[in-house]
């Protein structure tokens, strides 16, 4: 019973989420000051150097209107909004690259956004992770200080200034990976496939050393203090094997909380994401975003935005959902 | 027989070394509860690590050692040395209640058999362990939940399992009732006593309540400042003891029926950190004369089985 309202209650706090937040991205520019359809016909009337009658005028802004799915008064167009977010995914034409949906960037961006993020991710948790438990674990030693170091040093550097350092050093200085992101069109094949995987490694290191310095900090910390539970210490005293203590008992119950961690610091860890696939000139969401703001689409910039939204949210709710297989305390309320 | 030879037991601290068992001397008879008791810091815990063997940084044994009194798989006599290699097997421990000693996120079975080495047949291990548990009250089911599906009774019922499994010849528990209502712990130390007589294992048993002790232990020995200040026959501590602070002890517990005013201990155990001379306890002794002072008592057998360090011991 405690399970099932664990679920509810997670999947309901999502589903507000995402309609909060589509809500934001509906209302944020249209508290703006100017319109963009008397920007735009003010523009073409300059350009047309004043000699546009009225009615041409007036026509054209209803056409626009429509185009822009900006008819009728504010209820209605969020009504309407909200329809075809949630409904049909239609966040409208590209203003860019009109008539293109923008839902047709966002699908083709997506992947490699989601392939990029979840690799490094789950390396870099993994690992910090790891790390954090020996270096807590065997906190004697020296190699343990030496791994902490590591993490303290790792942690505080942005995103940015790491992904700049690493082109320097390794596409620059050293050129063994490519400046910016070339993939071949065409269908999967191992050769593309490699090329791939050799032309997202640098944008996945990245992401992987900015957020392992945190992991291995905080996980250092979590087990170090487990190490003095009592369950360990009795552990210890049964002369349960130093391996098992280490893993059934430090790691199981020092995971929990970084689990946690994990789903907080995946807003975050998007944001990173996005600035590195900039940096790299990586075709996802991100360089999707800069283009989107680059040219003024507004439709292409709201979608990438929600989509950013969704994203998070929903990688957030899984680990949520995860999280009860690894505490029987939630699983067995 | 466990030998206690000549034990001082140190742990190193920022501010120095502090002797927190300073040379107990003396011979633990087999097969009986023994009751230790103390204020808090006289060494009660300290010693029950240096007999189980668990001797980490920062507490290290100084000098001396226990004979444990049976022969470990060499064909040895186990000592400090080996007594590693027979935890839980020959010499276990049950814990505290109020420590969380079971890992809240595995199952209670596995913590059964996480310490068992290479458990070849875990189904028939885990099927002893079973039948074990419904011996001792418990539903045979116990083993498969998780420790926060357990009362607090139940779960120090399951320490009792798990440290009394193998039927060890030395069974150390440290205050295991401290954290239970009174039922519950009348119930533990029930479910001990039958478990020592059916097994005739030792125990040794910490505690801080004098009544509890006087309940279920053969002997007792009582410690003062990181000395045992006497040993004996349980009955013969609490009614003619031989030690002016065992009498201060005892004299502090309510009687039914008696409404006097009791009196605690007054004054405060020495610091560990002074250098001490004389006998401990004088500061706080009513007894204590010039000689007190000066010189330390030894822990001499006044009677047959009854040991007193104290040099007006038969003025108590």
């Amino acid at each position: 019973m405690g399970l099932i309202q664990y679920i509810v209650s997670r999947v309901g706090a999502y589903l507000i989420v995402l309609f909060v937040g589509v809500t934001i991205t509906f209302f944020l520019p249209r508290l703006m000051p100017s319109d963009p359809i008397e920007g735009y016909i003010a523009q073409m009337q300059n350009q047309a150097g004043q000699s546009m009658n009225p009615e041409t005028i007036e026509e054209l802004r209803t056409s626009m209107r429509k185009l822009y799915g900006l008819e009728g008064s504010i209820v209605d167009q969020y009504v309407d909004y909200i329809k075809r977010v949630f409904i049909s995914f239609d966040f409208g034409p590209s203003l860019a690259s009109y008539p293109k949906p923008v839902s047709e960037f966002i699908f083709t961006a997506l992947p490699w956004t989601l392939g990029l993020l979840g690799t490094a991710l789950v390396v870099s948790w993994l690992i910090g992770n790891i790390i954090g438990l020996v270096a807590g674990f065997y906190h004697n030693s020296r190699w343990a200080t030496l791994l902490e170091i590591f993490g303290v040093i790792l942690y505080p550097i942005p995103y940015y200034i790491l992904a700049l350092v690493l082109i320097l050093l390794f596409a620059y200085i050293w050129p063994i990976f490519p400046l910016s992101t070339t993939i071949l069109p065409g269908p999967i094949t191992w050769e593309k496939i490699n090329s791939i995987i050799y032309n997202s490694f640098l944008p996945a290191l990245t992401l992987v050393l900015a957020g392992f310095g945190w992991n291995i900090l905080g996980m250092k910390a979590l087990s170090f203090a487990n190490k003095e539970e009592g369950y360990v210490t009795f552990a210890r005293l049964k002369g349960t094997p130093s391996r098992t203590i280490m893993f059934s008992y430090v790691f199981r119950n020092s995971i929990l909380p970084q689990i946690t961690a994990l789903a907080l610091s995946i807003g975050g860890v998007f944001n990173g994401a996005l600035l590195t696939e900039i940096l790299f000139s990586y075709p996802g969401l991100g360089l999707l975003m800069r283009t989107a703001i680059g040219s003024g689409d507004f439709n292409l910039l709201y979608g990438t935005i929600i989509m950013s939204i969704v994203s998070v949210a929903t990688a957030a709710l899984i680990i949520d959902l995860v999280y009860p297989l690894l505490d029987p305390r939630i699983r067995f309320r | 027989m466990i030998k206690l030879n000549n034990l001082v037991a140190t742990y190193t601290t920022e501010r120095g070394q502090v002797n927190a068992v300073d040379g107990i001397n003396i011979a633990l008879p087999s097969g009986k509860i023994i009751g230790i008791a103390g204020e808090s810091g006289c060494g009660k815990s300290t010693l029950l690590k240096v007999i189980y063997g668990d001797l980490i940084y920062p507490l290290a044994l100084t000098s001396g050692n226990v004979e444990y009194g049976f022969t470990g798989d060499r064909g040895t006599e186990v000592t400090t040395r080996d007594i590693k290699e027979y935890w839980f097997r020959r010499i276990s421990y049950i814990p505290q209640a109020s420590m969380s000693s079971l890992n809240p996120v595995i199952r209670i079975r596995r913590q059964f058999v996480d310490f068992q080495g290479n458990v070849v047949d875990e189904a028939k291990i885990l099927a002893e362990v079973r039948e074990y548990v419904r011996s001792l009250d418990l539903p045979a089911e116990a083993i498969d939940a998780y420790p926060h599906q357990l009362s607090g009774g139940m779960r120090q019922r399951i320490m009792v399992a798990m440290g009394t499994f193998f039927k060890p010849d030395i069974i150390l528990a440290d205050e295991p009732t401290t954290a239970l209502d009174v039922v519950v712990q009348k119930s533990i130390l029930m479910l001990l006593m039958d478990i020592q007589e059916q097994m005739e294992n030792t125990i040794l048993f910490v505690s801080h309540d004098m009544g509890v002790h006087y309940q279920l232990t053969h002997k007792m020995l009582i410690m003062y400042a990181a000395k045992v200040v006497e040993f004996g026959d349980s009955e013969d501590v609490f009614s003619t003891s031989l030690h002016p602070y065992t009498k201060m002890l005892t004299d502090s517990l309510p009687t039914i029926g008696d409404d006097h005013i009791r009196e605690g201990v007054s004054g405060r155990p020495p610091s560990l950190w002074d250098e001490l001379v004389g006998c401990r306890f004088a500061a706080r002794c009513p007894l204590a004369t010039e000689i007190c002072r000066q010189q330390e008592p030894a822990l001499l057998e006044h009677k047959p089985g009854h040991f007193s360090a104290c040099h007006h011991a038969d003025q108590v």
